[in-house]
């Protein structure tokens, strides 16, 4: 046991401790923040927040400057400009005063259309915030409840619940659709590293020919053990280091964006996660490790490790599937597959009620699998230590005797 | 009582004999060599006594039975692959090493440091290994086999890449090893380190057993009836009980006839006046015991 810890120890240490590690663990919160940023930037350039003027011979703007509402750097406030006449507003257009303007003609009660002039088609906020201006006024100007105003303004929120009542789902929760997501390309992240870490360490051992004096001084199965674990723990460190970025990341910007003070997962998806991730995590060390011992070379071994990491990207391609149509028949058969079926279990489970069931079997077939991948590697890893200059073949792997 | 028993052992690998009923003993406090040709099946043995490859037949015992976890503690491997993590400090490289041998981490990095100034590596031992010299890595290797003082030492090729200076040391700590009553395997090519180290050795080709025994009852085996002199001035043209006299490199060697003997000719040539520096029976070396025995083993195999 010692002999593990002290592998285990020396995997983690000589992964973390490095820049390396360093550089993969700030990837991922650098490439999330540059991807704000970048929102960010698009959002203030792209929105033009000249005025925009309106002729309303229909008298149906009483009030010009309804709208309470601060503006954002994703919603900028665009003011409205009154004209008497087109003339003036034509004149303002073409000298670039303005961006465009409305004209809501006398019929506009009867026919119920405004016109619109532009030299540039204005976005998609310039006809939003006049449509609230024009709607708030009309409601003004009928005598009705202030009560019945506010919520004629709101609109409705919708709340989706599942039949059994285990579910539900409101059209203002967006991480529901983000969460699997995120959580997917963490873990897949985060699993291909330490993955990518093991299936070096294996392969360097090789190279070096340090093997044979490890495979002197402890078992085969002690070493795969501790390679595992430790590379596991490295992934570990990862994820969870990244979630505290996550949640320093949703206080502060929940701070200056209130809609990600609503982040919440409940226990059941987290206990989810945990039940399809560690068993996939295992899987894939230990069939990275299984990679390692059969190649002779980093670089071969990095290109069949391919064989592993592409499959568990698949429901990343057909996730529009997934979203629309959660319980089809590719979708469920993804999810009975073990390279695929992390992903596709988290991302269904988002979008619908999976029965337990059917959870249940897939998690077993994934600790199954796992339970497999270890056997294969410790078999793979027996015939395929002293191997330096040859590959060793699945058919060998699978034959009756070990060559020991 | 041996520490090492192998008896009757056999391996193959697909089309190879490696090892073909191969039986020899090592015992505690002897430097044993373990000599053969190329390809003889001098790892392949190793191997198996280490319980890496397992023999198709036969049965060996190591520290008193088979293999097992615990005896890997007590055995010290330096093979002939060498091989060390190259990307880490040396001195974090040999503490996990030696961990996988049964130390506490406390005390391999007490002994490490002690052995590390004993092969001037001290000063390195924040360096990555791959930063260091081949002679160096080697040392390192060294260090990583002995520094758990294991009851059997097993090295293969150690002296490659060392200087003189590093070959002594080497040398001095396998005859204290020894001394101290450990087993010692050695293979090597260099027939001059086995003259000087060996006590017993095992000469092995194509997977079979050639030469078994002491040093010395080898090379009397193997010498021949001549006497290797150097006199203070010139021999005489003819000296009783000498077939022939061969002058080489300031020495002459005396090829003696049938009946005679060495004693006799010593006492023929202090009566002949003939004053000597040095009188030896001319005992071959291993090299050419082993030269001439892989090459009858060859003409064998090609009847």
């Amino acid at each position: 046991m010692t002999k593990i810890w002290h592998i285990i120890k020396y995997e983690y240490r000589r992964h973390v401790f490095r820049k390396r590690f360093l550089f993969s663990l700030l990837s991922l919160p650098m490439a999330v923040i540059a991807m704000i940023l970048v929102a960010i930037l698009i959002g203030a350039f792209s929105v033009d927040t000249s005025p925009v003027g309106y002729i309303d011979y229909a008298d149906v703007i009483h009030e010009p400057i309804t709208i309470e509402e601060e503006g954002d750097i994703f919603n900028p406030i665009i003011p409205f400009t009154a004209y008497q006449d087109e003339d003036r507003a034509k004149n303002d257009l073409e000298a670039e005063e303005i961006q465009a303007y409305y004209v809501i003609p006398e019929t506009y009660s009867d026919s119920l259309e405004i016109e619109l002039f532009y030299l540039e088609e204005p976005g998609g906020d310039v006809q939003s915030q006049f449509t609230d201006l024009v709607r708030q006024n009309l409601l003004a100007s009928e005598d009705l409840d202030p009560e019945v105003i506010q919520r004629l303004e709101e609109g409705s929120l919708i709340t989706t619940t599942s039949l059994d009542g285990s579910r539900e789902m409101r059209e203002d929760q967006w991480y529901t659709i983000f969460t699997p997501f995120i959580a997917g390309i963490m873990f897949v992240v985060v699993v291909m590293t330490s993955g990518g870490y093991l299936l070096q360490a294996v392969v360097e051992e090789k190279e070096n020919r340090t093997m044979e004096i490890v495979i002197t001084s402890v078992t085969p199965t002690q070493l795969m053990t501790g390679k595992i674990i430790g590379n596991i723990g490295v992934g570990l460190t990862q994820l969870v280091i990244w979630l505290i970025f996550g949640w320093i990341g949703l206080r502060v910007g929940g701070h200056f964006w209130p809609f990600l003070q609503d982040f919440s997962i409940s226990t059941d998806y987290i206990l989810l996660l945990l039940a399809v991730m560690l068993p996939a995590f295992v899987m894939v060390s230990a069939f990275m490790a299984a990679i390692g011992s059969t190649m002779t070379e980093m670089r071969e071994a990095q290109q069949v490790s391919g064989l592993i990491s592409l499959p568990m990207m698949i429901p990343y391609y057909i996730s529009s599937t997934i979203m629309m149509n959660p319980n089809g028949a590719l979708v469920v058969i993804l999810s009975y597959f073990p390279l695929t079926s992390p992903i596709t279990i988290l991302m269904r489970s988002a979008f619908t009620v999976v029965p337990a069931w059917e959870l249940a079997i897939n998690i077993t077939i994934l600790i199954a699998f796992a339970v497999f991948a270890i056997w294969f590697a410790g078999r793979a890893f027996r015939m395929g230590m002293l191997r330096y200059g040859k590959k060793l073949s699945i058919k060998e792997i699978f034959g009756k005797r070990i060559e020991k | 009582m041996a520490i090492i028993n192998v008896s009757h052992i056999s391996k193959r690998f697909g089309e190879t004999q490696a090892v073909n009923d191969l039986s020899f003993e090592v015992k505690p406090g002897e430097i044993f060599g373990l000599l053969g040709p190329n390809g003889a099946g001098k790892t392949t043995t190793i191997r198996m006594i280490l319980d890496i490859f397992e023999p198709d037949s036969g049965e060996i015992s190591v520290l008193g039975g088979s293999m097992n976890e615990e005896k890997k503690n007590h055995i010290g491997y330096l093979p002939e692959e060498r091989g060390l993590y190259q990307d880490i400090p040396l001195e974090r490289c040999l503490t996990f090493l030696a961990t996988l041998k049964g130390m506490d981490e406390k005390k391999a990095s007490a002994e490490l440091r002690e052995y590390m100034k004993q092969f001037d590596l001290y000063e390195y031992r924040d360096k990555k290994v791959k930063e260091l010299s081949k002679g160096m890595q080697q040392k390192a290797q060294l260090i990583t086999t002995l520094v758990h003082d294991p009851e059997i030492v097993i090295i293969d090729e150690p002296f490659t890449s060392l200087d003189p200076v590093n070959t002594e040391m080497v040398k001095d700590i396998l005859e204290m090893k020894r001394d101290e009553g450990k087993a010692i395997i050695m293979s090597t090519h260099q027939m001059n380190q086995v003259e000087e180290l060996c006590d017993r050795i095992l000469l092995i080709d194509h997977g079979q057993r050639v030469l078994y025994g002491t040093l010395r009852e080898i090379q009397n085996n193997f010498s021949s009836r001549d006497i290797m002199v150097t006199p203070l001035s010139t021999l005489p043209d003819s000296i009783g009980g000498v077939r022939e006299i061969r002058k080489l490199n300031g020495r002459y060697r005396l090829v003696l006839e049938e009946s005679s003997e060495p004693n006799k000719i010593l006492k023929n040539l202090i009566n002949l006046g003939v004053e000597l520096i040095e009188f030896e029976i001319a005992v071959p070396p291993l090299n050419e015991i082993f030269i001439k025995v892989v090459k009858e083993q060859e003409g064998d195999k090609n009847d």
